[in-house]
């Protein structure tokens, strides 16, 4: 047994030696935790931890395999995400006990907080004394035991698993219903109590989700595809879209689910244009030598920062929404022009991994896909807060596309409309995000960098907030970036353009003294080298490409990503429709496109006379309409609209 | 955006280490809010004084600041009987028997006023607990009974009169720290202006303060008055108030705010994490409670 004291060790020094002992396959006593957050997280191998006293938030937090005692209470958060091993907790728990397990068996004698296994996926929450509000909420699968009362809301929007409760049941949640007990349940329950030495003779209620909210009663039906481009039209309020979308809402009575992004016209980066005559440069073949376009993202806080060989990330996009086909074609591309891919929503996957040279892992608010391992080889980690094309709501995958592979890797029951919740178990506020940020630091050594992605609403208070909390930098993405599905009018209407996007954030950032020190990746609607450049101009660090990567990559931009039945196997999962896609191609498709915008950025910044691209500066931009003009603060220079060089432009 | 903590000592008494107790409470949740660090602290009170701090700044315009509140002290009959430059305040005890809202309307009107009573002093600045404690010696603080705050600003500015606690903008003596966001504020604050009540800032916390203390000054009891914080406020909020003789605290139905409570024979403490808790009682596993949601509750000092 080895002796670790927190009255002398930080909790990160802790960490490091629990790891350490844990290789060396030493059990480990942690003395004086005194309540300190985050004791044990991270943890892979299976020895047994003994904490002798409370432990903080986080106790166990994104482990795999071992065994913890807690000898008194814990606080929010018990054994966050941990997939297999064990943890007794004598006292009681605080809120979110078992938040997103996949596989442990968490036992708290006393009594569990609120939210009690949240989105959990599999194992077992046991609980001897009382439940707090909502106990399983939202969760996916695997069994919460309470031997006290369940607490008001028990099963709230559950999707699958089981609460069985000793105790009162105070009220039950939305879609979920009470229903008998098998015996062979009851004997897996008994089994486990005696193992746990917890003794009990009463008899338990079970509760289970009714199935009430897992589909929408009607879905979309598939339409003569339009292209995105006509529906774009000319009018915003009159058009062949519109039709479509009221056609469609006629069909289903309800909102219109589609993939894409806003089809109004906003102002935007083609609103502004460069004060140097781009048209008079000659060609270049071999401009790209000629400037260094080398981008570091992420060594903030001293991790080991992302390294893009040009100021360019392939935008996070899930395995789910996209096939694995495309997913692989992406992160071949990535690796091919030596920038990042990201996993988006639901999880990794090995070829994926193996396919990235640099890989960015989202964590969203379902915990899909999430784990420790896929953590620790990951060269960026993601706390997905909102995305451009739906600030505030969750991610979506109709039933389609919701297959046993990917209900598997994600954790959930197949065949469900999934709607991922809109908000984290476990940050409901800057104070707690802290915390979170500083468990996946733990978990991975401090040595993997850690970001948040961003859809634009309150930019400005956003970014202070992401500031505050310390991330390694921001994905922020504005009301034009698309999606894999999402409701028609929170696409059109929900969030700012990214052109309001990014000057509120620069001017948020300057207010706090962070332009130098937090940078920012734009996207959302950069659909080549030529807003690539302007966008660096207005202070981000980078850019990303979502739409531009797929289309390249052989995206026919129907609209009907949500169907599943993508005629191109990009978004779909039916392997009848994934085999037209070939992988490698594409991939040679997409690298071509993000070579193009290389050559682009390259041009621009030589032009300007510029040996770094980061030296493209707001003062080189004007704006070309009044709009624009008013959200940048860039002067009003409608001469330059004209691509005739100097006939009607005056010197400025 | 932050972190409370609070705690009352129920044998009667007024030389408990209040200052020291609040100092590692709120030490030991700084990572919730690193940017400033605020103390609700109750004197014995001496009748017919009443003790006022203000927000002077450091700077040129002090002594202008110190003459104008000087001038409307004089012009309520306010006779200075204390005073003293502390940080960026100014702190008087006066000697006055007027109508105290009237005053503390006309003082607010002249000054930025961090808090007015016959107990109460308010200590709140940039930086963590140490570092204002260096400033204001919140260590010496003996007492009965204090709230605290640390906070992490996001939206406002970090400037001292943004820090919590919040004093109840009219009413001597109550304090407020909050953590959490109340959604219908406009409303309710909307309700309490058409009765004629003044706010200084627009955060949320004032706005608890001015509604609990309204309703104590008609009589209402601080049980009472927190049951119906519960109803009448929307949002998220875990919160803790302070009178000359009485702790409570209440949490939002949604629980959406950590709080742990810790009582025994000798205290009542509360803070948002049991890392703050256990910062009294180093190396003791302690039995707590996580409050749940839509309750409240108050303790009284023994008399
Ligand atoms: C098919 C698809 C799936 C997406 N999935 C995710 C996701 O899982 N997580 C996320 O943060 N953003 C997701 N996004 C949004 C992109 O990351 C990005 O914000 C957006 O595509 C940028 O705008 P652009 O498409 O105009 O380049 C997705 C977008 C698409 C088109």
């Amino acid at each position: 047994m080895a002796k670790i004291d927190l009255a002398r060790l930080s909790v990160t020094e802790a960490n490091k030696l629990i790891r350490k002992y844990g290789a060396e396959g030493e059990n480990v006593d942690v003395l004086n935790p005194d309540a300190k957050h985050h004791i044990g997280v991270g943890l892979v191998h299976p020895i047994n931890v003994r904490v002798h006293g409370s432990a903080g938030y986080f106790c166990a937090g994104l482990s795999d395999g071992a065994r913890f005692e807690v000898e008194n209470n814990v606080g929010w958060g018990l054994a966050d995400n941990m997939l297999t091993g064990s943890i007794v907790v004598r006292g009681n728990a605080g809120a979110i006990a078992a938040v997103a397990i996949r596989g442990a068996e968490v036992i708290v004698h006393g009594n569990i907080g609120s939210r009690a296994g949240q989105v959990m996926k599999e194992g077992t929450l046991l609980c001897a004394g009382n439940a707090n509000f909502m106990a399983g909420y939202m969760m996916y699968g695997g069994r919460i035991v309470i031997l006290g009362q369940s607490g008001e809301k028990v099963g709230q929007d559950m999707t699958g698993g089981t609460l069985y409760v000793a105790g009162k049941v105070n009220s039950l949640g939305t879609d979920a219903k009470q229903i008998d007990l098998e015996s062979d349940e009851d004997d897996e329950i008994r089994e486990m109590l005696e193992r746990y030495q917890i003794p009990f003779n009463g008899s338990f209620q079970k509760i289970v989700n009714a199935g009430e909210k897992l589909h929408y009663s009607r879905n979309e039906p598939r339409s003569r595809s339009q292209s995105f481009f006509m529906a774009s039209g000319t009018s915003d309020y009159w058009n062949a879209k519109v039709q479509t979308d009221i056609d469609i809402k006629a069909q289903i009575g309800r909102y219109r689910i589609r993939g894409y992004g806003a089809t109004r016209a906003l102002p935007h980066l083609a609103d502004l244009a460069f004060r140097k005559d781009l048209s008079q440069i000659p060609a270049d073949g071999e401009v790209t030598k000629k400037i260094d376009l080398k981008t570091e993202i992420g060594a903030r806080n001293g991790a080991e920062p992302i390294k893009l060989s040009m100021p360019v990330m392939i935008a996070p996009m899930s395995y789910g929404a996209l096939s694995k086909s495309a997913k692989l074609a992406l992160a071949r591309a990535s690796a091919l022009s030596g920038i990042s891919e990201n996993t988006g929503e639901g999880g990794m996957m090995d070829e994926q991994r193996e396919a990235a040279d640099q890989l960015i892992y989202q964590c969203l608010s379902g915990r899909l896909g999430w784990n420790i391992h896929d953590m620790q080889r990951a060269n960026g980690l993601e706390i997905y807060i909102s995305q451009g094309a739906k600030p505030g709501l969750g991610g979506q995958l109709m039933a389609k596309k919701v297959t046993e592979e990917i209900a598997r890797i994600r954790g959930i029951p197949a065949g469900i409309d999934l709607r991922s919740p809109s908000r984290h178990p476990d940050v409901l506020g800057a104070d707690d995000l802290v915390i979170k940020v500083e468990e996946f630091r733990e978990a991975t050594g401090h040595r993997i960098p850690v970001s948040v992605k961003l859809g634009a609403g309150r930019v400005r208070d956003d970014i202070k907030i992401a500031f505050k909390d310390g991330f390694d930098f921001v994905e922020l993405d504005g009301l034009q970036g698309s999606t894999g599905a999402a409701g028609n009018e929170v696409l059109e209407y929900v969030g700012i353009p990214t052109l309001s996007a990014i000057q509120e954030a620069m001017d948020a950032l300057g207010e706090v003294g962070g332009v130098e020190e937090m940078p920012v990746v734009l996207m959302g609607g950069i659909k080549d080298g030529l807003d690539a450049a302007k966008a660096i101009a207005l202070g981000a660090h980078a850019v990303a490409f979502g739409t531009a990567a797929i289309i390249a990559g052989g995206c026919i931009a129907c609209l009907q990503c949500h169907v599943g039945q993508c005629v191109v196997g990009i978004a779909t999962q039916d392997p009848e429709h994934e085999k037209r896609y070939q992988t490698n191609v594409e991939a040679e498709n997409i690298h071509r496109f993000l070579e193009g915008v290389r050559w682009q950025l390259a041009t621009i910044a030589v032009a300007h006379g510029y040996d770094d691209i980061h030296q493209l500066d707001r003062n080189d931009l004007v704006a070309l309409t009044p709009e624009a003009a008013a959200i940048t603060g860039l002067p009003y220079e409608p001469g330059y609209r004209d691509t005739k060089p100097q006939a009607t432009r005056k010197a400025s | 955006m932050c972190g409370i903590a609070g705690i009352m000592y129920k044998r009667n008494t007024m030389d408990a280490g209040v200052g020291n107790a609040l100092i590692a409470m709120l030490d030991g949740c700084q990572h919730r809010g690193p940017d400033s660090t605020g103390f609700a602290l109750y004197h014995e009170p001496q009748p017919g004084l009443l003790r006022l701090r203000f927000f002077v700044g450091d700077e040129e315009r002090t002594e202008d600041r110190i003459t104008r509140i000087k001038a409307k002290l004089a012009e309520f009959q306010a006779e200075i009987v204390d005073e003293s430059r502390d940080g960026t305040t100014y702190r008087v005890q006066v000697k006055f028997s007027g109508d105290l809202k009237a005053f503390s309307y006309a003082m607010e009107h002249v000054a930025k006023v961090v808090s007015i009573g016959e107990s109460l002093d308010i200590i709140k600045d940039i930086g963590g607990a140490h570092d204002v404690d260096a400033t204001y010696k919140v260590d010496s603080f003996e007492g009965s009974h204090g709230i605290g705050h640390v906070r992490l600003a996001t939206e406002s500015d970090v400037a001292p009169e943004a820090s919590h606690p919040f004093w109840a903008t009219g009413f001597a003596d109550i304090a407020i720290v909050h953590n959490g966001q109340i959604t219908n504020y406009w409303k309710m604050r909307r309700r309490l202006e058409k009765h004629g009540f003044e706010f200084n800032t627009d955060n949320d916390s004032e706005l608890i303060a001015v509604y609990l203390a309204e309703k104590l000054s008609n009589g209402i009891s601080l049980r009472d008055a927190l049951e119906d914080s519960i109803e009448d406020m929307d949002g998220t909020f875990s919160f803790l108030v302070s009178t000359k003789d009485e702790i409570g605290y209440a949490k939002d139905n949604l629980a959406a705010k950590p709080m742990v409570k810790y009582e025994d024979d000798d205290i009542i403490a509360i803070a948002s994490e049991e890392v703050s808790l256990n910062r009294l009682f180093p190396g003791k596993p302690l039995n707590t409670v996580e409050p749940p949601p839509g309750t409240f509750n108050t303790w009284q000092k023994s008399i």
